[in-house]
């Protein structure tokens, strides 16, 4: 479903992120217990799945021991990665002052550090959300997933290399903050390169050492198949993590921004960009939480740092403001989904179709509330 | 030469850190904790074995610490923490028990609108597992105990001078102790009948009760009564704890007299009143306690904007309160959220620089 959005004005924006904040607020009133107890349990799921899984590769002999423990071991680190990780650090949990899930400090399964993912994640793509040349997560400074973006001839190339950041998903986001392209561009030195890489180049290393060398080891003459298991397991977490983060931000009908369009936003129009930057996944209960409920990527959007848990149950009534103000609210089934992205893919390595941003809206000046907030008096 | 001692530490060290960077030490804590749930390494905690009910409004929690409980002196307090729905909230309570025993107790009294107490009152069973912070404190009893003593409390301030009581008959070293006690009834006094039997049994131990509701008596403490009570007190190594009020009315005497000299006072005392809320943000001043330099706030806007105004650089991203990165505690003060209107006034508290505004004069750890 992709209804197009009807263009709002300031104050109707306004109305809109002020019906939106009145349900965060009811979410927040309502926090506690209950949610604390889902991410446990999901944390408990995700440590006896990998000890499962371990078990099975380190212990086991033949290929049904095999595929089971790599199985259990690859949705460990799902879970890990994505309704444990992910968000945690977004800060989903801070409220509970408990230093296990406490944003700041948790790091993740992940060759991709959690410092480098809270900066380029949670603030620049949270914060500038497809806006051009703000948000580097529009097809990541190599792909071309917008026809706003202009083509050029290495874009022939990009279902192959799409492909081939799937397999290697863990490594392109945790290579991402390092801004490799700004050192052709001239905007970065080999040196300042190679300082802002270390922390990366170091966790990828232990990274390695863990899933290569530590646990084969520990399995002696099962090595190899540990190593293999590992890597299969970090394959599969891969490709699906890229599905649902393809998922949320490139299928057909979302859209991007300018800058200039952007410039004097309110809250009110950061949560109209919001809604139409992203797209949602229907299924069922366990498909939402192996996406880390980024199926509900509008809501997570719109309310990053609440508890994902509860998107769903908030989804309908966003869903219901969305409508009553002309917005359009991009949803589908996975395959639906997928499928619209990989055409897209397809079709933008080609050039074409002709499109260019919209043009500025005018704001007039004392209408403007910049986004950065100021207290009131 | 390095000693045995120095090259187990560079090991351990070198242990945790390799077990960070596989991601083992989270997994070591979450087996533990489902083998055992009062086992970590990361925390103190302990497992209640025992509620007793010491008066209507007092209750006695005994806890079994893990490993990881170092003890505690005589006197001393340990903060308590307990999730009340779904989040961590922590306060101090002198420890109750005597030193050197496997078993440790906090007596509790409810306080009305105390989340903590009322939490422990009404949630907390044998079988749970509270977390504490490390013993602190120092009105404590001198390695050489004092030849002549005086403890005097006043109402749940009983806590921290019973476990020094109780220390002493421990180690059978009550020679010539006065213990004052004030409450409001024979029915308030927390430890009434211990303090019998004790008093009983040593020779040395005069036990005085002083209760609001005896016929003609003063209600709380009075200077004459006191003195008439207790006529060398000025001479005896003296531990005082109590409400507030109750503290600094005896502490005058003391001046008075001349003897402050011998005079110890529990300074631990609840913050339970919020600063007070100033409506302009100009003037507060931000203490930034761990670099050490204080920052006055000039005009309106957010403590990030303040911050940046008078030259600091925290750490920071979106500006709108969504990426967290501004994250930081405030360890005292009153600071409002301007996106909710939430008013932040506990210690301890994490705070997001860029969506807060100082309401009074502030700590951060910073």
């Amino acid at each position: 479903m992709t209804t197009q959005s009807k263009s709002l004005t300031r104050e109707e924006a306004d109305a809109f992120g002020r019906e939106l904040d009145a349900l965060r607020q009811e979410v927040i009133a309502d926090l506690g217990k209950r949610d604390l107890e889902h991410i446990r349990q999901i944390i408990r799921t995700a440590n006896r799945s990998e000890a499962a899984g371990r078990l099975l590769l380190h212990f086991g002999f033949g290929p049904l021991s095999f595929v089971l423990g790599t199985s259990a071991l690859g949705l460990s680190k799902i879970l890990e990665n994505m309704e444990i990780g992910h968000n945690i650090m977004h800060g989903q949990y801070d409220w509970t002052r408990d230093p296990a899930l406490d944003s700041l400090r948790y790091d993740w399964d992940n060759v991709c550090t959690g410092d480098d993912w809270r900066h380029s994640h949670n603030y620049e793509h949270h914060t500038f959300t497809n806006i051009l040349g703000k948000d580097r997560d529009i097809g990541y400074g190599f792909l071309r997933v917008a026809p706003e973006q202009p083509w050029r001839p290495v874009h022939l190339t990009q279902p192959v290399v799409a492909a081939l950041l799937a397999l290697f998903f863990q490594w392109g986001v945790g290579a991402h903050d390092l801004r490799v392209d700004e050192l052709f561009a001239g905007k970065q030195t080999p040196a300042e390169l190679a300082k802002r890489a270390r922390p990366f180049a170091t966790k990828a290393a232990w990274q390695l050492f863990k899933d290569y060398a530590f646990f084969p080891a520990l399995a002696l003459i099962n090595a190899p198949r540990v190593a293999l298991g590992n890597l299969l397991a970090n394959g599969t977490r891969n490709l699906w993590t890229y599905a649902v983060i393809f998922c949320g931000h490139f299928p057909e009908g979302v859209r991007v921004y300018t800058e200039d369009e952007t410039a004097d936003e309110s809250r009110g129009q950061w949560y109209v960009r919001q809604l139409n930057g992203s797209a949602n996944i229907e299924g069922s209960r366990w498909l939402h939480v192996l996406t880390g409920h980024l199926s509900h990527q509008i809501e997570h959007h719109m309310f990053p740092d609440l508890p994902a848990a509860r998107y769903p149950e908030m989804a309908p009534r966003v869903r219901e403001i969305c409508a009553r103000y002309g917005q359009g609210y991009n949803t589908g089934s996975f395959a639906r989904q997928l499928s619209s992205v990989i055409g897209r893919i397809a079709r933008l390595s080609l050039p074409g179709p002709k499109k260019t941003a919209k043009a500025t809206r005018v704001v007039p000046e004392e209408a403007a509330t910049p986004l950065t907030y100021r207290a009131a008096a | 030469m390095i000693s045995i001692q120095e090259t187990g530490t560079g090991w351990r060290s070198a242990g945790s850190v390799v077990a960070r960077r596989l991601l083992l030490d989270r997994q070591a804590e979450f087996w533990m904790g489902e083998l055992d749930p009062v086992r970590s390494r990361a925390e103190i905690r302990a497992r209640v074995v025992a509620v007793v009910e010491e008066t209507e409004d007092t209750k006695t929690f005994v806890l079994r610490p893990n490993a990881a409980w170092q003890g505690h002196r005589a006197g001393q307090y340990s903060s308590v923490e307990v999730e009340v729905d779904g989040v961590r909230v922590r306060r101090c309570y002198s420890i109750s028990s005597p030193p050197g025993e496997a078993l440790v107790s906090i007596t509790v009294k409810r306080v009305p609108g105390g989340r903590v107490s009322t939490w422990l009152h009404k949630h907390t069973r044998s079988g749970d597992i509270l977390r504490l912070g490390t013993a602190a404190g120092d009105f404590v009893l001198p390695a050489a105990t004092p030849t002549k003593l005086l403890l005097l409390s006043g109402g749940s301030g009983i806590t921290p001078v019973m476990s020094m009581l109780r220390d002493l008959a421990a180690r059978d070293a009550i020679h010539d102790v006065v213990f004052v006690h004030h409450a409001r009834s024979r029915a308030n006094v927390i430890f009434g009948e211990e303090l019998s039997e004790l008093a009983a049994r040593h020779a040395g131990l005069r036990l005085v009760l002083c209760l609001d509701d005896e016929p003609s008596a003063p209600r709380g403490f009075e200077e004459a009564r006191f003195a008439n009570l207790v006529p060398d007190f000025a001479k005896r190594s003296t531990f005082l704890c109590g409400p507030g009020p109750f503290m600094d009315r005896a502490e005058r005497l003391w001046e008075n007299v001349g003897a402050s000299a011998l005079l110890e006072r529990e300074s631990f005392a609840p913050t339970t009143a919020p600063a007070r809320m100033v409506s302009s943000v100009e003037g507060v001043r931000v203490r930034l306690a761990r670099s050490d330099r204080a920052v006055a706030a000039k005009g309106q806007g957010t403590l990030l904007e303040q911050l940046e105004r008078a030259g600091e650089r925290p750490a920071h991203g979106c500006r709108i309160g969504i990426c967290h990165s501004c994250k930081c505690r405030k360890q005292t003060g009153t600071v409002q959220n301007v996106v909710t209107g939430e008013v932040s006034s506990e210690p301890d508290q994490e705070i997001q620089l860029c969506i807060s505004v100082p309401r009074s004069d502030l700590e951060l750890d910073l």
